[in-house]
This record gives C-alpha cells, structure tokens and sequence, in this order.
C-alpha cells in the first residue's frame, strides 16, 4: 500500500516543494495516495470534535442498526484530506486560511475501508488583495462508491 | 421525541453541543484531523501578521467547525432514519482558547423531490459572547421509509 508509514506532523519540512499561487494550475490533478481507515484514525477524530454516537464506536449497536456495523461520521472527510495527500501538497503550507467549505455526502466511510481520493485546484482568483484558490475532491473507497464530494476555498500565504 | 418529516415546521431548532476550545482540544483536533498547520500550533508564527489580520496567537481549526455542525446533524438525523447529505460553512470569526462555541440549526425550507423529502436548515455557530463564529446551511433527506 503506497501509504506513508509515519505522518509528518511537521508542515515546514518540503514547504519549499509545495506549489505557490502562482504555480498552481487549475484543473490540473493533486497526488494523492491510497489510505487504510482504521476505527482508531476514526475514534480519534470522533473524540477531538466530542463525536460519542455509538455508531462510531460500539460494534453491536452499529451491528443491528440499518447500517450494519461501525462507520466513520460523515466529517471526516476532514481527516481523509490530509491522510490522502503528500506532504508536498499545497494544502500543507503553513499560513493556508480555509475560508469556507461545501461538501455532499452519499454513502458513509467504514473502519478498514482503503480511501483513494480524485482531486484538483478547480479556480483561482484575486479578491481584496487576497489569493484565493478554489479546491475540488472526491472521495472513493475500494468499490470505487463516491462517499462524498467536496469544494472549498483557501486563502494562500503571501 | 423522534424527530418527522410531517411534524416539522419551518423555524423549528436545533439545539447543537457545548464545546470548549482549549489549546488541548486544539491540539486534539490537529492530532485527529492530521491538519499540523501551524495556525493551530505556533504561537510565535502567530505573532506575524497575514495581510491585514493579526490573530494575536493560535486559532482553532475552522473545519472544527464543521466536525461541530455535523455532529449536532447526525445526532438529531440519526434517530429520525434521517440522512446528512450537504453542508456549506463559511467562517465569520476566529476562535481562540478560552472560547467556548455551540451550534445551532434553524429548519429554513422542507422540500418533496420525485423520490425523497428534504429538510433545509441554516446553521450557525456563536461563542459565549453571542457572536457568529460560523454560518452555513445544511441539506438532511428523510427518505419515504423514514
């Protein structure tokens, strides 16, 4: 699995591979890797937003509910975009203001599912002297079902 | 009370969660989101002004926002078969440690498509000043089985 072993929490290391405002393309393809959601990656993200629903976390509940077994919030996606890109991917750069986000969802991510990710900048613009870049992503597990689709806006350091 | 399609009324609310921000559930939040951004970290980076705007120190992550917004959607959607299906969030205000935020949901629209029901809802999110720290708008489906 093309999955980084260890995440690199240190988003100066390859700050100077990341792509500037200027050298980003819209519509031209980000990397991205493949990523193994594990009920830990999820329960940890469920506990940093006070997530407690049994769906995330109590197998036998999840078991008899409609949805089977255990599945992941529909947040995130929040988690997923980091965990699907390389540390060179402009979304790392340090001083990126998100300035807003619309995201649709389809189906739920599962613990164990394998996450593949289809993203790109879609547009950028100028607006008060401000650079903005518009992103665009879908998300995908192992069956290639769309869990969700999303779009937002970052502010780029200057 | 189970929440219906039938029984809801435009101007209905939503009570979401109390959450206090705090520079460990900031850190929480990096550690869960994998967003290490050092906006969230750094508060010597955070002297430094970027453009006009000088946040004084770190910032929460504004998708803990969204992570917010979407757990009171789930927990009120959930009980009722109800289905999250869309949010759009803008942010208003940064929100620092000490601040402690709770959303709430507005039903704004009830919609019938050719095979489903939809509720709109606006969404904000306020600080223990009454201020709008997030506003946004939320689409739930309550299919015809619900």
């Amino acid at each position: 699995m093309a999955q980084a072993e260890v995440f690199e929490t240190d988003f100066w290391k390859d700050a100077n591979l990341r792509k500037v405002w200027d050298e980003i393309v819209p519509g031209e393809p980000r990397k991205t890797l493949p990523y193994v959601l594990t009920k830990e990656a999820i329960q940890l993200y469920c506990r940093s937003v006070g997530e407690n629903h049994p769906l995330y976390f109590d197998e036998a509940y999840a078991k008899a509910s409609p949805y089977g077994g255990l599945i992941a919030p529909p947040s995130i996606h929040i988690l997923l975009m980091f965990s699907c890109t390389p540390t060179d991917d402009w979304m790392r750069t340090p001083g990126t203001v998100n300035a807003g986000q619309s995201w649709s969802y389809n189906i739920p991510a599962r613990p164990g599912d394998t996450i593949t990710l289809q993203a790109r900048a879609l547009d950028k613009f100028i607006k008060r002297e401000r650079l903005f870049v518009v992103h665009d992503n879908v998300f995908f597990n192992q069956r290639g079902d769309v869990i969700c689709s999303g779009r937002g806006q970052t502010i780029r350091p200057m | 009370m189970t929440t219906s399609f039938d029984k809801l009324s435009t101007g209905d609310t939503i009570d979401g969660p109390s959450f206090a921000v705090s520079r460990e559930s900031i850190r929480l939040f990096c550690d869960g989101s994998l967003d290490y951004n050092p906006l969230h970290l750094d508060d010597n980076y955070m002297k430094n002004s970027f453009g006009k705007t000088n946040f004084g120190g770190i910032i929460m992550h504004g998708m803990n926002n969204f992570g917010l917004i979407t757990r009171m959607l789930t927990d009120w959607a959930y009980p009722a078969g109800a289905i999250h299906r869309r949010l759009e969030t803008r942010w208003v205000k940064p929100v620092k440690p000490g601040d402690t935020i709770q959303p709430v949901g507005i039903i704004k629209a009830k919609q019938t498509t050719e095979k489903s029901r939809w509720v709109l809802i606006d969404v904000l999110v306020k600080n223990q000043n009454e201020e709008k720290v997030a506003v946004g708008e939320a689409m739930v489906e309550f299919p015809l089985t619900a």
